[in-house]
């Protein structure tokens, strides 16, 4: 479902030198799979869940969502393909606060080749147990709330793949355990393969896959001596 | 969901920033509103009153704008008065006759001739040859000098052939309500400025209430009057009520209220014109008030009336002298020609090419005067009253003064109210710009969810145009309230109610751009096409919108998602 060969990524800096973020041989993420990403801060992995929804362009190599190399797309066509392929969840749930819970789950669909369906964003709410809360803005609802209408939203597109960045690193340890088992049981749902970057070990431990970003990342290896 | 609904939505959140910066759409898109339609609606009322029916106006030598503002449109000082002879010059043989029989110099010649026929009847005597002699000498000089005079009295006016009418009018003087400030001119003129004069595009006078005064009424005499429907409705007078006129400008020197009570007839129905804010006189009731009888130049052997008094006795034939007239009776008195002036003549002119030639020929003769003989004239006028009279063209004047002031003063207003709305425009840009750093995150969670460039920029455009749109409606809405709430000053000063549904008049447009255009058949199509400029204030403020909504547009358009998510 998800191929990465030799990925690599470097940043321009302000005097012209380029600072390489990522290097990687090779990333893959079948169908329906469930993975966690762990690693150190600074090790690329948010640039490594960029680089798989499209939003930045690797310097080199591939990368195949569902079969379909996006490297060599337009920005446009990437934007197109992340709205119907890619779900996303933020750290810091990035709900628009304009919206209500309803209307933000929508907003997922507004922009993808489908039809916004208010039926299946009121599906969605009432499976992550907002079924009460539609018409509630972001800033009505508690934190654990607020992440399960990020869930809901990034699932609202039917994706291919649902990239987690740190879902539970703003939520209290109380509600943690349920945004992870809300996000895997609802991609086991929906067959949606999953890739969760995560700090917190206790949540990593939980995945059958667990990668480890500064042990595959030859540029992050190089600088410890791993590689 | 649409662009539309996330669009409204940005707009709500940002609820009390949208509301000002829509209000200050509004405000100026009020002021253009107000501005196009009262200004165009103004100018409308100034065309068609420049065509009420008439070609020319005679009247005192000064400015001819100012001669065409105080007749046509009520406004500013009348410039100085003409001799009644120039009414007289375009009458026909009856008025004009009886006008001549009631003048001092006929009747001083009237006396003559009575001393003549005693003269006759004394050389006719047995046994006076000698005084018959004298008498039959006296008779006929008296007859050579004067029989050119008296045949001519009752002739056609010099100018009488060449013109449909002529409508005289007098202006001066004003009616103050009582226990108030306001005052409107008062203008006396006889029965023919009903009859004969229209309302633009051939339309009578209607009475809301009453009838117009005849010249000679058999109810009121010669002291009716007719109100304007903004007097009556301003004044609150009835038809049968009495009120007095002012001498002058009410607080000005020399103004006081005349003593002479004038009784509404009528009142008329609401015409848009400045004729709603007049007092119409009866002219010759108008002339029997003492400060309006004109002084005549000394002669000899010749009965002058200087003052009402004389004037009574002599008018009135049964009346033995020193016997003091009622004012029943005084109301019956007409003055005589030499002590009747005018303030102008609305002359329609016989012009059966309809190429308005004749009114230019006739322009030269009139000017020219050559009125002195129609009476022994230097008797009773100084010689250069002969001359004092110009003769314009209202519709010529009235292009002048539009060419001149009122079209300038437009689109120095149009200029300053469309700079408000740019300003208002500036402010939508002020206000989307100080949200963008809020916006740029938000912009980026949308591209992460799959939003295109274009979208977002769209959503920015979209904003952009719906808080202009709001500020237009309510601008406009807020435009036509302004206009129903200036009516009645605007009113007052022009004559010309503003209504809420009345539209900016049609116009060419698009003529400023004639120098862009070119010279194709579409260009001159498009520079002469009209239309009322209120229908271009929608297009104008999406323009304005867009060309505001631009620059965050493209700022949205080029956020960079990786790091605007991080922020």
């Amino acid at each position: 479902m998800l191929e990465l060969k030799n990925v690599k990524k470097a940043f321009i800096q302000p005097d012209g030198s380029k600072t390489p973020i990522l290097d990687l041989p090779e990333y893959n993420l079948k169908a329906g799979e469930q993975a966690a990403l762990i690693g150190p801060s600074g090790c690329g992995k948010t640039t490594l869940l960029h680089i798989i929804a499209g939003i930045v362009r690797p310097t080199s190599g591939s990368v195949k969502i569902d079969g379909v190399e996006i490297t060599k797309f337009s920005e446009a066509t990437r934007d197109r393909l992340r709205a119907n392929k890619v779900g996303y969840v933020f750290q810091t749930f990035n709900l628009l606060p304009a919206f209500s819970a309803l209307e933000n789950v929508m907003l997922g669909m507004a922009f993808s080749s489908g039809r916004a369906s208010s039926t299946r964003a009121r599906e969605l709410l009432q499976r992550v147990g907002l079924g009460h809360r539609l018409s509630s803005r972001p800033k009505m609802m508690s934190v654990g709330e607020q992440q399960r209408v990020a869930v809901a939203r990034a699932l609202a597109n039917r994706p291919k793949i649902l990239l987690a960045d740190e879902p539970t690193a703003n939520v209290d340890p109380a509600n943690q355990q349920q945004v992870i088992d809300l996000i895997r049981n609802n991609c086991r749902q929906e067959g949606v393969a999953l890739l969760l970057v995560t700090h917190a070990m206790n949540v990593a431990e939980q995945f059958e896959r667990v990668d480890r970003l500064d042990e595959i990342n030859r540029v992050v290896a190089a600088a410890r001596g791993v590689a | 969901m649409s662009i539309l609904k996330i669009a409204w939505r940005s707009i709500q959140h940002r609820g009390l920033g949208s509301l000002l910066t829509v209000i200050s759409m509004a405000l100026g898109v009020m002021m253009v509103v107000s501005v196009l339609s009262i200004n165009g609606l103004v100018s409308r009322s100034f065309r068609n009153n420049s065509s009420f029916g008439y070609d020319l106006i005679v009247g005192a030598r000064g400015g001819g704008t100012q001669l065409t503002l105080s007749s046509v449109f009520f406004l500013g000082r009348a410039i100085e008065t003409i001799p009644y002879e120039y009414y007289l010059a375009f009458c026909d043989k009856e008025t004009r006759s009886k006008e001549f029989r009631n003048s001092i110099a006929y009747r001083g010649n009237e006396e003559q001739f009575r001393a003549l026929e005693a003269l006759n009847a004394v050389r006719m005597a047995p046994g006076s040859a000698g005084w018959g002699a004298i008498a039959e000498g006296l008779a006929t000089d008296f007859l050579n000098r004067h029989q050119t005079a008296f045949m001519q009295i009752d002739e056609r006016g010099l100018f009488s052939n060449y013109v449909n009418f002529a409508v005289p009018i007098l202006l001066g003087d004003t009616y103050q309500i009582e226990n108030s400030d306001a005052y409107f001119k008062v203008c006396a003129t006889n029965r023919d400025y009903f009859d004969k004069l229209t309302l633009g595009e051939g339309k009578k006078f209607e009475l809301a209430s009453g009838r117009f005064f005849d010249n000679d009424d058999s109810e009121v005499g010669y002291f009716g009057c007719v109100m304007g429907a903004l007097v009556a409705k301003t004044s609150g007078k009835k038809v049968g009520d009495q009120i007095k006129v002012t001498h002058g400008i009410p607080g000005e020197s020399g103004a006081h209220i005349h003593d002479q009570l004038f009784t509404i007839t009528g009142i008329l129905a609401p015409t848009g014109t400045p004729n709603d804010r007049v007092v119409f006189a009866n002219m010759e009731g108008f002339y029997l008030i003492n400060d309006h009888v004109k002084p005549v130049v000394e002669s000899t052997g010749i009965n002058l009336r200087p003052d009402r008094d004389e004037a009574k006795s002599l008018a009135d034939e049964g009346t033995k002298p020193g016997v003091e007239l009622s004012d029943e009776e005084l109301s019956t008195v007409r003055l005589p020609v030499e002590q009747r002036e005018l303030t102008a003549l609305l002359v329609s002119v016989f012009d059966e090419e309809g190429f308005g030639l004749a009114a230019q020929y006739l322009q030269q003769p009139i000017e020219q005067g050559n009125l002195a003989s129609t009476l022994n004239w230097s008797k009773f006028r100084p010689l250069q009253a002969q001359t004092s009279a110009q003769c314009v063209n209202p519709v010529q004047e009235v292009m002048r003064l539009f060419v001149y002031f009122v079209e300038p003063a437009k689109w120095i207003l149009l200029a300053l109210t469309t700079l408000i709305c740019v300003v208002s425009g500036l402010s939508i840009l002020v206000g989307i710009y100080n949200s963008m750093s809020q916006r740029q995150h938000e912009i980026a969670v949308m591209r992460a969810l799959g939003a295109r460039r274009s979208h977002v920029m769209l959503i920015m455009l979209t904003e952009a145009i719906m808080l202009a749109l709001a500020g237009g409606l309510i601008g406009w809405l807020g435009g036509r309230a302004l206009n129903v709430a200036l009516s009645p000053i605007v009113e007052r000063q022009t004559g010309v109610p503003v209504r809420f549904w009345d539209f900016a008049p049609a116009e060419p447009v698009f003529a400023v751009l004639s120098p862009l255009l070119g010279n194709s058949d579409f260009a001159s199509r498009l520079v002469k096409f009209q239309m009322s400029p209120e229908l271009l204030l929608i297009p104008g403020l999406i323009i304005l919108a867009v060309l505001v909504g631009v620059y965050p547009a493209i700022s949205a358009y080029r956020t960079d998602v990786a790091k605007s998510l991080g922020k």
